[in-house]
């Protein structure tokens, strides 16, 4: 894996209507994510996210993250944040593994969500990502992955592109270095 | 159900409120801008040969490919159902819902679901199901159906939805579209948090896996696959992929060819029973075939199914554009909705559909699975015929004359004479004469209210043929010349500039008498057996000589040629051979020039400098991919090519289609090209094609006698009489 895909997954990202920021550590990231979100923001408990201690780090930068249940978080929390499996530098996509619900909750209710991708994981584009794709599907578990570009849209009126639709109105990719560049975890 | 008559009121209906009209050509324009972009840097023939031949293996391997996707899925922990039919499938869900007490189902988008009329079904349970996309949902409270298969409500306005959503919430909504976006986004979410059931379909089913696949935009089909305890997947078996990799690969085609986007906001794998609070998720699978193992037996169809649904036959399509998908559709719409009705719903609902197709082929151009679309409505078009007939007009026109050479032949001529009494003087003076209104009381509506019609020239070509000289001494070439309909009898000028223009590069024309029409407009009104018969006849007369090739000046001739003759003969011990010989050198007469006898190079004459604007004929672009030449013939002789608009847009024609088949469509076609030819400014509009000729010439005669429709070849025979007169 290398940063050379970095450019041109930035540009496709961004084309697409996701914030994309390179950031110098996970501190930054809990700061920015701080100082954009405010109220209730679910962090799933990742094998990422305990390795970097991802909810404390979080908690201490000021985040209301959320305790509890993630159902009972209401029908829209203002944020979620998860780190990812890979990118596709052609498309501007993140890949997420999900089949833990807490993951598909976090992305899928919240107002915002925040995403952080090490470069390292940037594939060239989706082709590349046939063999992890079929790695992840091996045996018989059941399983759950998420390709997102950009936040949730509509044009099924007038058609008219509309962000917001069902999913995240926005969607934060923060690229920060020496998380993981293992494309199985997340 | 539906009668002819009722269908021709919705289409007078559409056509009287040109408002959605107007906006599905906004949109066919963007969306073509869209698609172009999404694709720079990738080969799309390529890529839809790939797909297409992807599609082929589905076909063949389905059976063992169903299996192993089932005996995966249910490794994961899935329950799959196999439902013969919509109503097994229905049926299951209702059983369900029973066993669950379950009272409502979130439900995200499924064609198939559409075909099963789902949502009543199950409310005849007291079951409600929530539609959760948005277009759906719109669709759902106005008590329609989706009237495009990727936009479900394409067809209504912004006030319209705010009316609905006002209606439902029971308070004021303004008609902004995000506030609109915003209501659905707060009234929806309440339901999936509430669905006993969340209910989706699948764009893949992966085999090797026993996964589905999602392509969604608006992040329903996540919650409605997360938020529920039961998942209901309702998928038809056609969705049926091998691997991870194939349907990667099909990602790669479907946005960008459904609305021009890099990849949808989200794609969405899941495989087998995924945790949910807590505890498991129920899976339950219905694969359902409902005709599909129909329609993959039938050797003509089949191809039908490689769709996946992107909805582009749609978008470039100038009937859908013109009178929308409530009237050219039923469950399905435009092109692959005319296929998937007659198979899902029956030929009898699929009739008038199959007629109102007007066979330019855009759809075919853009289809990412290269289906070809066209012609297999042109066989449902003959289905259509047997079945209920084509008409008194066709019948004694294709049947009792066409089919009889000399008959057909010497009533033409004797038409000519009859016609003078209702020809006047052409506008353009030295032109041929035109029909401004003819006396056919009998016909509904006169075909000269928005049009000119074209006399019958006072001499066809084949009478003329004789007198022309040709002094060749060692010809290059000998090239036999099948004039076609419109060239014989309409334009023999066309025919006699071609002479002229290949006489001045040393080619010799041969014009074998015993051919006739091409068949194409008999086969396009479904009459198979006349088709077979005119071709036989085409067939013998230009294989009598050893020629070196056969041109044509009319691209539907030379589609008749190359792939209808070699098809309706290759059952046909004795003639298939010979249709196949003629195929292969067969071409239109400017991609002869110009890829034959390189003439762009050779023509040595210019004309002063003129700008001409060019319309490419569809069969000629794509039925033959002939498009560069013409351009490079016209800037040889010094006119400049002003390019209009969407100029590979059909012009309406269509043969038949624009006098008895539909003639209002038609018009409404053929207005949009006159506005685009009239945008450009230019004086001059270049065509090869006698039908577009008719079409054209009648038409922007109407509306700009300043304006001049010519064939190509008219114009290269003029700058050699030019050059002539100069020396």
């Amino acid at each position: 894996m290398t940063e050379k895909y970095l450019e041109k997954f930035t540009t496709t990202a961004k084309r697409v209507g996701a914030v994309v920021l390179q950031l110098d550590s996970l501190q930054d990231a809990a700061n920015y994510i701080s100082s954009t979100t405010q109220g209730l923001t679910l962090v799933p408990e990742t094998p990422l996210a305990r390795r970097h201690s991802l909810r404390s780090l979080l908690q201490d930068a000021g985040v209301d993250v959320f305790d509890g249940n993630f159902r009972e978080a209401g029908h829209f929390p203002a944020g979620g944040v998860t780190f990812c499996n890979f990118c596709m530098a052609d498309s501007g996509t993140v890949v997420l593994e999900s089949t833990d619900e807490d993951i598909r909750l976090a992305t899928t209710l919240p107002e915002v969500h925040f995403i952080i991708v090490d470069p390292a994981k940037i594939l060239v584009d989706n082709l590349a990502a046939v063999a992890p794709m079929t790695t992840m599907h091996e045996g018989s578990d059941p399983l759950f992955v998420a390709y997102i570009t950009g936040p949730s849209r509509t044009a099924d009126v007038e058609r008219v592109l509309t962000i917001g639709c069902h999913g995240p109105r926005e969607l934060h990719i923060l690229l920060v270095n020496n998380i993981s560049n293992d494309l199985m975890e997340n | 159900m539906s009668s002819s008559n009722d269908y021709k009121k919705t289409v007078d209906a559409a056509i009287a409120n040109p408002k959605l009209s107007k906006a599905l050509h906004l949109f066919g324009d963007s969306y073509l801008i869209a698609r172009e972009n999404a694709y720079k840097g990738l080969d799309f023939e390529e890529m839809r040969n790939e797909l297409s031949d992807m599609k082929d293996e589905v076909r063949i391997n389905r059976k063992q490919l169903l299996a192993e996707f089932v005996k995966n899925a249910e490794a994961a922990g899935s329950t799959v159902f196999l439902a013969k039919d919509t109503k097994e499938a229905n049926d299951y869900v209702i059983r369900l819902a029973k066993d669950k007490g379950a009272t409502l189902i979130a439900k995200s988008k499924s064609m198939v679901s559409e075909e099963a009329h789902f949502n009543k079904a199950v409310a005849a349970h007291g079951i409600r199901a929530a539609e959760t996309d948005l277009g759906e949902w719109i669709v759902q409270l106005a008590g329609q159906r989706p009237s495009h298969m990727v936009m479900p409500a394409i067809h209504m306005f912004k006030e319209e939805v705010a009316e609905l959503f006002s209606k439902e919430s029971g308070e004021p909504i303004s008609p902004e579209i995000n506030t609109l976006v915003n209501h659905a986004r707060t009234r929806l979410r309440k339901e999936y948090f509430d669905a006993d059931i969340g209910l989706t379909g699948a764009n893949f089913l992966v085999a090797n896996t026993g996964g589905i696949g999602l392509v969604t935009n608006e992040g329903n089909a996540r919650l409605c696959a997360t938020l529920p305890k039961v998942h209901v997947v309702f998928a038809s078996i056609h969705k049926l992929v091998r691997n991870m990799e194939d349907a990667i690969k099909i990602t790669r085609l479907l946005p960008r060819n459904a609305t021009g986007q890099l990849l949808t906001s989200y794609v969405t794998w899941i495989k087998g029973c995924v945790p949910t609070d807590g505890e498991q998720k129920e899976q339950h699978i219905i694969l359902i075939d409902g005709g599909r193992e129909a329609l993959y037996e039938s050797k003509t169809c089949q191809d039908a199914l490689k769709c996946i649904q992107c909805g582009a036959c749609a978008n470039v399509c100038p009937v859908f554009q013109t009178v929308g998908g409530h009237v050219f559709g039923s469950i399905y719409i435009s092109a692959i909705g005319v296929i998937l009705t007659a198979f899902y719903e029956g030929l009898d609902k699929a009739k008038d559909i199959t007629r109102a197709c007007i066979g330019c082929r855009s759809c075919v151009a853009v289809c990412p699975s290269k289906i070809d679309l066209e012609e297999i409505i042109l066989h449902l078009k003959s289905e259509v015929t047997k079945e209920y007939g084509m008409g008194v007009i066709k019948n004694v026109a294709f049947k009792a004359i066409m089919k009889n050479r000399g008959l057909f032949h010497s009533m033409v001529r004797a038409a000519s004479k009859l016609q003078l009494p209702v020809t006047h003087k052409n506008r353009v003076p030295g032109q041929q004469r035109i029909i401004r209104h003819l006396p056919l009381h009998f016909m509904e509506k006169d075909f000269t209210e928005w049009r000119d019609l074209p006399a019958i020239a006072a001499k066809s070509f084949r009478d003329q043929f004789d007198n022309i000289p040709q002094t060749l001494f060692n010809p290059d070439y000998r090239v036999g010349f099948f004039v076609g309909c419109g060239g014989d009898f309409v334009y023999p000028e066309v025919g006699v500039a071609l002479i002229k223009v290949l006489n001045s590069l040393n080619v010799e024309v041969v014009f074998p008498k015993g051919q006739s029409c091409c068949g194409i407009p008999a086969l396009y009104s479904g009459d198979t057996a006349t088709g077979i018969d005119l071709a036989k006849q085409s067939v013998e007369a230009l294989s009598e000589e050893d020629l070196d090739y056969i041109l044509c000046i009319c691209p539907t001739c030379t589609m008749g040629v190359k792939r209808d003759f070699v098809d309706r003969l290759a059952d046909h011990p004795q003639w298939a051979a010979k249709a196949r010989a003629l195929a292969e050198k067969t071409m239109d007469a400017s991609a002869f020039l110009e890829n034959i006898l390189g003439a762009s190079n050779k023509l040595d004459c210019v004309a002063p400098g003129e700008s001409v604007t060019y319309h490419d004929s569809c069969h000629l672009k794509r039925g033959s991919d002939v498009w560069k030449e013409p351009r490079a013939l016209l800037n040889s002789i010094g006119h400049e090519v002003v390019e209009m608009k969407n100029s590979d847009r059909c012009c309406g024609f269509g043969g038949t289609y624009s006098f008895l088949g539909q003639p209002q469509i038609s018009k409404q076609i053929t207005a949009d090209k006159v506005d685009t030819i009239k945008t450009t400014g230019v004086k001059t509009v270049a065509m090869d094609c006698p039908g577009c000729m008719i079409m054209l010439k009648g038409a922007v005669g109407k509306a700009d006698d300043s304006i001049r429709c010519v064939h190509t070849i008219e114009l290269l025979a003029e700058a050699i009489d030019k050059k002539k007169k100069q020396n």
